[in-house]
């Protein structure tokens, strides 16, 4: 692949722009290339796409359906391989069965719809850390389209992007032992940069390199995950971006409170999947999140699959999205929130990216894992683990260098489950890619009741 | 093996017409685990009480009161509708059927349910008849006026041409399942494209 192929629409300034970042004298080791691949007729539908971020109305009213539900599943069941085995449509939609993420990973090629052509097809792995590893079906457009979704969310924040031609809009910020990571340009954002890489520090020729690169770019924003972002704040960066997006993993509200005090700009909390791109932004006010795709349509659903009631808590079941290769009919995402109502617009309230764990305290008490995030509230962890065994014995893993101190650690978890209940503290290098904050041996039939 | 259709039934129109005309209660979403509505165990104990045989035994409900999946709802569709055509009076009267409709219901239908969505059974003029001639033929009856070879042998050519439309309709999704996944080889090399965002 050229970069003709890569980039288009390459402009002699977009070129420039390249180049400089490609040839950057303290530029880090880039392992890939990679570029937008937008032909004019992509780059069109990417714009109609904001076009219709910006002037759609979003939501449904409570109870009620989208108004283009019922043509979505109408496509599905005559164009989709999979969703047409389902036999008949049903006359009300609850009664359409639900998809997870074990179908996906099955037989990704059955949720391509018969029209839609191959050329540009696009794939990726993604980590199989929270569930089964899975390949995606994409398209250039879809991941072009996550430029104007991450915009939608930083203007609940009061963040316009202006950059342009010859600037740095984006830098995408990892922190991994191996990384894919390249520099490109934007044309959906006036050809400005966006750089995906790595702060591991294996990745740079000089690991003092990284604060005056950044700095050099100088970007509006970055995204990442609260790792990378740990990290970052050891920079000694002079720049400041306009705003951080985390997404990927739960972000801790006093890692949150430390990055905004330091780079003095919003930290947007993105919650996001590969299946679907960017669902929700979460809100100044901290509580609720508000959905960013129109044609997204959200439902909670209880272990049944039943419809859960406004305001009770279920599993995120999402159907339609913009990946023209995974059109989602009731797929259950493992993550769980309730959905609530802010005037006329559904929001998500309490949302947290896994099935929920109860914990059990010493006395047999249940114990959500809402309670465990609220006490460690008040520490910086980037990064966390906390198992309870079929004992109950509790296992905490921080990861090294976490500004917290174990027995502050150990004082805060104490009233939750009493003091008697046994608490191991281990410090790690690494996680792995992605982690599941909470897990338990305790079995569905030996934990305790709903609080 | 064929079932012999050694009795005359009634005329085949009347159970077409029928079947034309199933109500919305019969379509709706059998119950399956926790999910649906229709109880498939119960629509079927009252008709088979209505044919003149006893109530349905737990051990034979089992067949219509599968745990939970997707995978039997075709089937019980299928069956909600043939409960529909058999409850026409000409059967009832004769109270002389209980017997081979449970076992027709209880797995003569399960190759066709494999086969073609349950809708087809109302909405093709096609199905409609094959479906009413299957459940003829497994009560020991061919339509009025029709000799046994007659009907053996219009209800062998109707499923041939559906089990060949299947056959059609499963090459053709292979063959596109094995497009999308060569093309999926042939990418595996390739970078793919930008985006701002990771999950």
């Amino acid at each position: 692949m050229t970069d003709s192929d890569r980039f288009p629409l390459l402009t002699d300034e977009g070129r420039r722009l390249l180049r400089r970042l490609r040839e950057h004298p303290r530029a880090p080791k880039y392992t890939a290339q990679c570029g937008n691949r937008l032909t004019a007729d992509y780059l069109r539908r990417v714009r109609a796409f904001e076009s219709e971020l910006r002037a759609s109305p979003r939501g449904w009213p409570p109870g009620a359906l989208p108004h283009w539900l019922d043509d979505f599943v109408e496509m599905c069941f005559r164009d989709v391989p999979f969703y047409r085995r389902y036999g008949d449509r049903p006359l009300q939609f609850a009664d359409l069965p639900t998809t997870t993420r074990a179908d996906l990973s099955r037989e990704i090629w059955s949720f391509v719809p018969d029209s839609q052509p191959l050329d540009d097809l696009i794939w990726y792995a993604t980590s199989g850390a929270t569930g089964h590893p899975l390949t995606i079906l994409s398209h250039p457009v879809a991941g072009a389209c996550y430029t104007p979704l991450l915009k939608l969310a930083l203007t609940r924040h009061k963040v316009e992007l202006t950059s342009g031609a010859g600037q740095v809009a984006c830098i995408l910020v990892g922190w991994q032992k191996r990384a894919y990571t390249y520099p490109s340009i934007t044309p959906q954002q006036n050809d400005a940069g966006h750089i995906k890489l790595n702060l591991h520090p294996d990745d740079w020729r000089r690991p003092d390199d990284r604060a005056p690169f950044l700095d050099d770019c100088n970007p509006e924003i970055y995204t990442g995950d609260p790792i990378a972002f740990a990290e970052l704040l050891q920079l000694p960066l002079r720049s400041r971006p306009r705003a951080l997006i985390s997404t990927a993993m739960m972000l801790l509200p006093e890692l949150r409170r430390r990055l905004e005090s330091h780079f003095g700009c919003p930290v947007v909390d993105v919650y996001s999947m590969n299946e679907t791109g960017p669902v929700a932004v979460r809100d100044p006010d901290m509580e609720t999140w508000t959905l960013l795709q129109p044609g997204l349509f959200v439902e909670i659903l209880d272990s049944d699959g039943n419809p859960c009631p406004i305001g009770r808590r279920g599993e995120v079941t999402l159907t339609g999205g913009f990946n023209p290769f995974l059109p989602l009919l009731r797929y259950r995402t493992n993550d769980f929130a309730a959905l609530d109502y802010r005037g006329d617009q559904p929001v998500l309230i309490g949302l947290e990216g896994r099935r929920p764990v109860l914990f059990r305290s010493a006395d047999g008490h249940a114990i959500s894992t809402l309670d465990v995030t609220a006490a460690l509230k008040p520490f910086a962890l980037p990064q966390f683990a906390l198992h309870q065994f079929a004992d109950g014995a509790l296992h905490l893993r921080l990861r090294n260098g976490a500004a917290a101190d174990d027995s502050q650690l150990r004082a805060a978890l104490t009233p939750l489950f009493g003091v008697t209940q046994t608490l191991t503290i281990e410090h790690v290098d690494s996680f792995g890619d992605k982690t599941l904050n909470y897990t338990t041996d305790l079995s569905p039939t030996t934990q305790p009741p709903n609080p | 093996m064929k079932d012999a259709m050694n009795a005359e039934g009634p005329p085949l129109e009347s159970l077409t017409r029928r079947l034309a005309e199933c109500p919305p209660e019969f379509l709706d979403e059998p119950r399956i685990g926790k999910k649906g509505r229709v109880s498939v165990a119960a629509v079927v104990g009252d008709l088979l009480v209505e044919l003149g045989g006893g109530p349905l035994a737990p051990s034979q409900a089992d067949a219509f009161e599968p745990g939970e999946g997707n995978k039997d709802r075709n089937r019980l569709r299928l069956i909600l509708i043939a409960c529909w055509m058999l409850h026409d009076s000409w059967f009832r009267e004769r109270r002389a059927f209980a017997h081979s409709a449970l076992r027709l219901l209880s797995t003569g239908l399960n190759e066709s349910a494999e086969l073609t969505p349950a809708s087809k059974f109302i909405a093709d003029s096609d199905r409609r008849e094959e479906l009413a001639r299957l459940c003829l033929g497994a009560l020991g009856l061919r339509p009025a006026g029709e000799s046994e070879a007659q009907a053996q042998d219009r209800l062998a050519t109707l499923n041939t041409a559906e089990r060949q439309r299947v056959i059609r309709a499963a090459r053709e999704a292979e063959a596109r399942a094995q497009q999308i996944r060569e093309a999926m080889a042939r990418k595996a090399a390739e970078e793919a494209a930008d985006k701002w965002g990771r999950e």
